[in-house]
């Protein structure tokens, strides 16, 4: 992730030259807690890790990580998207899609690449590579 | 009991399977082969292989290209260089980044509970003991075939 901040920084990029906040790879973050929770349609541009409770609808232009011990409902979209904890609902990740062992997924998955680890678990339907129809709507 | 003697079946890169097969022991497929595989034993795909079948197996890896349903008693993995293309029942599921997987995945312990079960079923007299004696002997033979390796 690092490296891609510094291809992002070297990289001159024409959009940036009002605002370093809208730059496209995100630099943002929000981090909510193992106490924090989230009920409602988020579009973000930058990185969202839950740890707590999230419900709803996330479309995040970064990475989307899911903590252990998180309870996830919600329509995700990321382009790197992480999950460690308990996640239900249609899922898409741009880039790559991470379970890792303490991992609950139950849902449709659209993704570019798919990762699993021994021990997560996954209930769904896979869908991989092309994924424009699906982000369009 | 000749119950211990399992077989390791070997497809060789030009080798071509059409049709049903069933093995009790271990699948190794480099070729071609379609319509149905089931092995009582572990089912290795590799990189080479093309396979338009559905796949049954206690433990399944795939390095090649599967085009069918997959299911494994004891778990899948699909290795970076493996395709599948087809619904997946299994109680564990790894697959390396690079991997490719369209398709219905059912997987957790509700599946493993259903594998347990058929397992039971078939051997009804005894079947925890069986199904422990079973695993502990295929282990113990696995463990040789590593030790020293394959050469015929």
């Amino acid at each position: 992730m690092d490296t891609q901040h510094a291809v992002a920084d070297t990289a001159p990029h024409e959009a940036n030259e009002d605002g370093v906040e809208s730059r496209r790879d995100g630099t943002n973050k929000i981090t909510l807690g193992p106490g924090d929770s989230i009920d409602g349609k988020l579009n973000y541009n930058g990185h969202l890790t839950v740890q707590g409770q999230a419900q709803g609808e996330f479309r995040i232009t970064g990475n989307f990580e899911v903590g252990n011990g998180a309870t996830v409902k919600a329509l995700i979209e990321g382009s790197n998207v992480t999950i460690k904890g308990d996640v239900e609902g249609m899922l898409t990740a741009r880039e790559k899609l991470t379970l890792g062992k303490s991992a609950k997924l139950s849902g449709d998955v659209t993704v570019k690449r798919l990762q699993i680890e021994d021990g997560a678990s996954f209930n769904g339907h896979v869908r991989m590579g092309s994924f424009e129809q699906s982000s369009g709507s | 009991m000749t119950e211990n003697e399992t077989s390791v079946v070997m497809l060789g890169p030009r080798d071509r399977l059409i049709g049903e097969l069933y093995i009790e022991g271990n699948l190794r497929v480099s070729g071609t082969l379609e319509g149905q595989i089931e092995a009582t034993g572990d089912v290795d795909v590799t990189e080479a292989a093309t396979v338009k079948a559905t796949v049954a197996g206690r433990e399944v890896n795939v390095s090649g290209q599967v085009n069918g349903a997959v299911t494994a008693s004891k778990k899948l993995v699909i290795g970076r260089s493996g395709s599948i293309v087809g619904d997946v029942r299994v109680p564990r599921l790894i697959m390396q980044d690079g991997a490719s997987l369209s398709g219905n995945v059912s997987m957790g312990p509700k599946v493993a509970a259903e594998f347990a079960q058929a397992a039971a079923a078939e051997a009804a007299p005894a079947p925890v003991e069986m199904a422990a004696a079973v695993q502990s002997a295929t282990d113990g033979e696995t463990a040789q075939e590593k030790s020293k390796p394959k050469k015929r």
